[in-house]
């Protein structure tokens, strides 16, 4: 099990970000990703692997006003 | 104060006399600033400064309560002003033509007790924190895009928006391609004036979370963010 943005969620081995923002559905084009506080540049996103336990936030990248 | 008599009994007399001798900045009179000026004006915060550099476009008046047909290419703040004059003239009103920069952001959160942040572009956002931060200003931030908004509390020594936007590679986020609409903006809006007016009397407001708005969907969530 892991933690995206605070609530429980199933975990599976080989679970990259790319992985778990499909399965989501997050669809925001702007997204900003952090495993356990530490940013994840989009690059990154299909072979970074996300660990059993770890921390996920994923925030819609918005600044309007 | 007839005025002030819905207010009661949600809010008390020592309260309402309360607002009445603070002083907030809002920076950023646009569709958030111009909402956080009108429920803080209405509320009785007995003095405002309002900050911003724009005139007022076409393109504002879908969501920007300030904007009318009236005022297209006169100041957001001259409007802001004339707005309080007319709600609320016990309301003192502090109008700062100009934008926020690294050179003046200390000087425009002088003898406040609170800053708002309703700006429309994350460099611009960072210097605030940072001002607030060095001034030991609670920070009340908002933001919008398309359906989606969201609103935390920046206490001094924090730095949430460094995680919202630290390592942001563009000045403008999901709001380009989402645009902007005007029950998000109000929405937002009349949050971070909740938040602003619970700072100012003491009440337990959001700590550190970011809470998010989904008006599409109707839902809301809150994540935490230390």
């Amino acid at each position: 099990m892991i933690k995206v943005n605070t609530e429980d969620f199933p975990w599976h081995p080989g679970m990259t970000v790319r992985a778990l923002l499909d399965e989501k559905l997050f669809t925001f084009r702007h997204i900003i990703v952090r495993v356990n506080g530490e940013f994840v540049p989009e690059e990154d996103y299909e072979k970074q692997l996300i660990q059993d336990g770890d921390d996920v936030l994923v925030l819609h990248l918005m600044a309007g006003g | 104060m007839e005025r002030y008599l819905r207010n009661h009994d949600a809010l008390s007399e020592a309260e309402q006399a309360t607002l009445a001798i603070d002083r907030v900045l809002v920076v950023g009179c646009g569709g958030l600033g111009g909402m956080v000026i009108e429920c803080l004006a209405r509320i009785g915060v007995g003095h405002l400064r309002v900050v911003d550099g724009d005139l007022f476009e076409a393109t504002n008046l879908n969501r920007q309560i300030l904007c009318s047909t009236m005022n297209l290419n006169r100041p957001k703040t001259l409007a802001a002003k004339q707005r309080v004059m007319a709600v609320n003239p016990l309301v003192e009103v502090d109008a700062v033509q100009a934008n926020l920069t690294v050179e003046n952001a200390t000087s425009l959160l002088a003898d406040c007790d609170v800053a708002v942040d309703c700006l429309d572009n994350i460099p611009a956002r960072l210097v605030l924190q940072e001002a607030a931060k060095n001034a030991g200003l609670p920070l009340v931030h908002g933001a919008v895009a398309g359906w989606c908004g969201q609103v935390c509390i920046v206490q001094p020594g924090e730095d949430l928006l460094s995680i919202l936007y630290g390592d942001a590679r563009e000045d403008q986020g999901e709001e380009v391609g989402a645009g902007t609409l005007s029950f998000t903006a109000a929405a937002v809006g009349a949050l971070q004036a909740a938040e602003v007016v619970k700072l100012l009397l003491g009440k337990q407001g959001l700590s550190g979370e970011l809470l998010l708005l989904d008006l599409l969907n109707a839902t809301s969530n809150r994540i935490h963010l230390t």
